[in-house]
């Protein structure tokens, strides 16, 4: 047997996250004694019609999350238990609600910080309503092997170590949450372990006092003792006394009140619990509380290292009088495990798990990301910028000072070149129709292509082909190109000519040779232009193979180079999204003057065979 | 509890309409100008002057000057302003009117676990603690207000008459009402007095503690909570209270001047364990803290800072009981960089550190403890297999 949590127990959490953590350890229970999930539903409004998703074991349970206590009671009427976890403000409503609910019948509260004359109120309630209220401020309740409510008990392998997958003999009550933990750990190592381990709150009126519960250990036959882990302010230790120098009492008590160093320090300090306080007279000191639980025949020892041997020597007593059968323990090992996260199982080397991707350039493992193993803020404290980050992530290679300034006059050079081009147009006709900036930047970015600022890759590989197959036959090559290709990628403008000079081309070509960087491609492609401006003269170096060759002579590959242009006019693309925004550009319909209707004149629609 | 200094508590009791004396607080004495051209009362009133501070023992301090005019009142509160006592530079003055009086009362209510018990006497003042037998009490149950007829027994066996029985019934009422209302938990008029020149109930001192938890539902507490342990907060603990004020968990700090043992334990309940394991061994303690509730590890390293910085300390004791859900790592890593703050600005030279926890995460966070060995800290570091206060009979070598 156990007091108030065993297997009929189910339950209804009251709140969100830090109910559902609590749920979580609760599932935990139940996969190490191997019972079925007993959190039925939750109750949180602004969660409603969902479902909390606990695991239990390998498994998911996805327990409903209600409106009112009365939907879940509705729904599951085999609750009989609630557990609070909302915030002060609210949390004594809620257990009021609780007590008027028939079905619960044990109602657990969690929250810390509730007023005192909250918790009275709920005194009055639970005794007018005959119902048990554990707290406030409680860490909850653990019936070894049969129920846990709340994180009483901490983490799954404190469970096994401190033997909770099954019952023991010795009942525990504690003000102090931490300590119902130690406890329950020392009574698994100097005796059998526990039945119930209720932690009752450190609040100065807890509504379920130590009485209360003696009270109920007395009558479960397998409560063989209990521990009390007290403090000094309040009276519930004294309560606890009386109860048990009223008459001869089947369960031993042992207690012991921490406290005894208020003596020594300046009056009316403050500790970590509400309740542990001295009344303004001396009512309530750790030591006429331990003088009180002696003289009831408590056992009580000097210290709480003492503890252990005190517990061990009631259960040898126990052991004498033929009390306490010996149980057989569980080897940790032939006890369920917690199933492993893959994290944790690869970690452990337990199993292999085939990648699914690969990356070589960067990685946000750590605190920052790191660009091919440098630490983005080292970079910029260094005086790194934006174009020595593109040469990392899209050559691994950090550029010098004179490449990095190449880079970042072709993006300047490249970030915008007006609203009629088809880029900036799609961008300006999809702000203009309503949509977000992803989207209208995207509609601009899939203008780009063969006939628009795709062409720098193409350039630069024909470039790249010529100078290794004809570095001394110009001609040789424009033949190749007319037979295999057609136009040069890179040579060509529709307005730009010898006579008027594209002022980005001349500018670039200015910069390097001044740089004196090394270009033989873009050196090359101007011996191409020299012989076709001699044909026509449009025919000159563009944009697009200019930069293609720079950008190739600085070791970029193929592949990321229509990447500078795509970089670059993003900057212009998002400028005239936010600019069509601000200005409230109208809806874009072109007009019928614009359009060649070359259409079949209207005619009637044919039978349709079946 | 959370006691209140005098200025805010009467301002509540005027609140709930119990008369006080006429009174101010002011932080500078150019105020005081300004504030008897507006304040009549002032005009040819015998005042009093006080500290404004959570200081115990004022009069005998010097805080405390009485029977002043408007001038004895500037350089009264000058003089006290200019003091700093203890450590705390004093901040603000209350004036009070002096109320003319013969005879002095008691008047108290006080919060219980089924309701509040009011207590009565007529004798009042220091005499008090002489006559604590005649104090009369009536109790007053959950969810009621205090009845009359009680009042009117109480007042009787405590020894009022006639029309002082009705207005010490009246008061009452009046007190029970602001308790209740303002979630009290102790309230200690002391002294109550008949005000020679309108014979009204005036209450001339009292201790007001309210309940900081019910702050959310009381929107006109404008005031800040006071000590209440004879002095001041220092910077120290008002910087660990600020973070305990934002954090998930608790931290907590108070410091005790002297002290060679300073604790740096987890928990509400263990950390008074390792307090009484200090005292009980003849050790003298340096500070209460104590961390709990899974704190953030930025607000453990504040409050191991704070620890480390405490005088005069030869042994820090990071005790523990075994976790429900404060994660052992994450605390543990912000002990270790305080720690290790510490140690750069030298704090640590002369100081032994004692280590014991278990919960969440346990392994790794006491892994990481042991860690700091090699990094030259003077640490010894123990586990749930030594009993909870052993590392303090460690350090006290006993």
């Amino acid at each position: 047997m156990s007091i108030i949590a065993d297997e009929k127990t189910r339950v209804v959490m009251i709140g969100g996250v830090a109910g559902v953590s609590a749920a979580k350890r609760m599932g935990e229970f139940c996969h190490l004694v191997q019972k079925p999930f007993y959190v039925d539903a939750f109750v949180y409004p602004p969660d409603a019609g969902k479902t909390a998703d606990i695991p239990v074991g390998g498994l998911i349970v996805p327990v409903p999350i209600y409106k009112s206590l009365e939907d879940a009671t509705n729904n599951h009427p085999g609750l009989n238990t609630a557990l609070i976890y909302i915030g002060p403000a609210r949390a004594a409503q809620a257990a009021l609600e609780c007590m008027d609910n028939p079905k619960i019948h044990s109602i657990s509260m969690i929250t810390e910080g509730v007023p005192e004359r909250d918790a009275k109120l709920l005194i009055k309630k639970a005794k007018d309503t005959g119902k048990s209220l554990n707290g406030p401020s409680a860490i909850g309740i653990m019936s070894a092997g049969k129920c846990r409510l709340g994180v009483i008990g901490g983490e799954y392998n404190n469970l096994i170590l401190s033997k909770l997958y099954r019952p023991g003999s010795f009942g525990v009550l504690t003000k102090s949450g931490g300590l119902s933990n130690e406890i329950m750990w020392i009574i698994s190592q100097f005796a059998d372990g526990i039945s119930t381990a209720i932690g009752i709150g450190g609040d100065a009126y807890p509504v379920s006092d130590f009485a209360t519960y003696l009270e109920m250990f007395e009558k479960d036959q397998e409560t063989k003792a209990v521990v009390i882990v007290g403090e000094m302010g309040g009276n519930l230790e004294e309560a606890a006394a009386e109860w048990y120098a009223a008459k001869p009492r089947r369960v031993k008590l042992i207690a012991i009140v921490a406290g005894f160093c208020q003596e020594a320090l300046p009056k009316g300090m403050k500790f970590g619990h509400a309740g542990a306080k001295e009344g303004a007279h001396g009512e309530g000191s750790a030591r006429s509380k331990a003088e009180a639980l002696k003289k009831a025949g408590a056992v009580v020892p000097e210290t709480f290292g003492a503890m252990g041997p005190a517990i061990k020597k009631v259960y040898e007593n126990l052991q004498a009088v033929g009390q306490a059968v010996k149980v057989e323990d569980t080897h940790p090992a032939d006890l369920p495990q917690l199933p492993k996260r893959v994290e944790e199982s690869v970690k452990a080397g337990e199993i292999m798990v085939e990648p699914l991707i690969k990356s070589t350039i960067s990685d946000d493992r750590g605190d920052e990301p790191l660009y091919c193993g440098y630490p983005a803020s080292e970079l910029i404290n260094e005086g790194y910028d934006i174009s020595h980050v593109i040469g990392l992530l899209w050559n691994k290679k950090l550029v010098t000072p004179k490449e990095a300034e190449a880079i970042r006059r072709i993006l300047i050079l490249s970030a915008d070149h007006g609203p009629c081009v088809s880029g900036a147009f799609g961008t300006i006709m999809a702000a203009c129709a309503g949509i977000n900036l992803p989207q209208a930047v995207a509609a601009g970015m899939m203008m780009i292509g063969p006939r628009f600022g795709g062409a720098v890759t193409d350039a630069a590989t024909y470039f790249d082909y010529g100078m290794r197959n004809f570095p001394n036959d110009i001609n040789g090559f424009l033949a190749h190109m007319k037979k295999e290709v057609g136009p040069v990628p890179g040579i060509g403008h529709r307005v730009k000519s010898l006579k008027n000079p594209d002022k980005r081309v001349k500018e670039l070509i200015s910069y390097v040779r001044s740089a004196n960087l090394s270009v033989p491609h873009l050196e090359y492609a101007l011996k191409v232009e020299a012989v076709t401006t001699t044909k026509k003269d449009n025919l000159i170096l563009n944009v697009d193979g200019c930069m293609g060759c720079i950008l190739l002579d600085l070791g970029f590959p193929t592949e990321s180079l229509n990447g500078f242009f795509v970089l670059a006019r993003t900057i212009g693309l998002i400028g005239h999204y936010v600019d069509q925004k601000r200005n409230n550009g109208r809806l874009i319909r072109i007009f019928n003057y614009l359009v060649n209707y070359a259409v079949t004149p209207k005619r009637k629609v044919p039978p349709l065979n079946k | 509890m959370a006691k209140l200094l005098e200025g805010p508590a009467m301002g509540l009791f005027q609140k709930w309409g119990m008369r006080t004396p006429h009174h101010l607080v002011i932080s500078n004495v150019e105020q005081l100008d300004t504030l008897a051209f507006a304040n009549q009362w002032m005009k040819g009133a015998k005042m009093v002057a006080k500290a404004h501070e959570a200081l115990g023992g004022r009069f005998k301090l010097g805080l405390v000057k009485i029977n002043l005019d408007l001038d004895g009142v500037k350089k009264a509160s000058k003089e006290i302003l200019d003091r700093t006592v203890e450590g705390t530079k004093m901040s603000q003055v209350i004036v009070a009117e002096m109320i003319e009086h013969t005879e002095e009362y008691y008047l108290a209510v006080k919060s219980v676990r089924d309701g509040a018990e009011i207590l009565m006497a007529n004798v009042g003042g220091i005499e008090i603690e002489s006559n604590w037998d005649k104090i009369v009490r009536t109790t007053v149950a959950v969810g009621e207000k205090a009845r009359t007829t009680a009042l009117e027994e109480c007042a009787k066996k405590a020894g009022f008459t006639g029309d002082l029985a009705k207005k010490i019934v009246a008061y009452a009422h009046s007190l029970f009402d602001c308790y209740d209302n303002e979630d009290g938990q102790y309230i200690e008029i002391n002294p109550l007095v008949v005000d020679k020149k309108s014979g009204e109930l005036v209450a001339l001192d009292a201790v007001t503690m309210l309940d900081g938890d019910a702050r959310f539902r009381h929107s006109d507490w404008n005031f800040n909570f006071a000590a209440d342990f004879g002095r001041a907060f220092t910077p120290a603990e008002k910087e660990i209270m600020e973070i305990d004020s934002k954090v998930k968990g608790s931290v907590k700090l108070t410091e005790i001047p002297g002290g060679e043992i300073a604790l740096l334990p987890a928990g509400g309940g263990a950390s008074v364990f390792y307090s009484d394991a200090v005292v009980k061994l003849g050790g003298s303690i340096a500070n209460y803290a104590e961390y709990s509730g899974d704190p953030p590890g930025w607000a453990v390293q504040a409050l191991t800072e704070r620890v480390c910085s405490l005088g005069g300390i030869k042994h820090i004791i990071v005790g523990g009981a075994i976790a429900n859900f404060t994660d052992v790592k994450v605390t543990f890593q912000g002990i270790i960089s305080g720690f290790r703050n510490a140690k750069a600005e030298g704090k640590l030279d002369k100081i032994k550190i004692w280590v014991r926890r278990g919960g969440p995460n346990e392994a790794i966070g006491l892994a990481a403890m042991r860690e700091l060995k090699n990094e030259g800290f003077n640490i010894e570091v123990f586990d749930r297999y030594t009993p909870l206060t052993d590392i303090v009979n460690m350090a006290l070598n006993k």
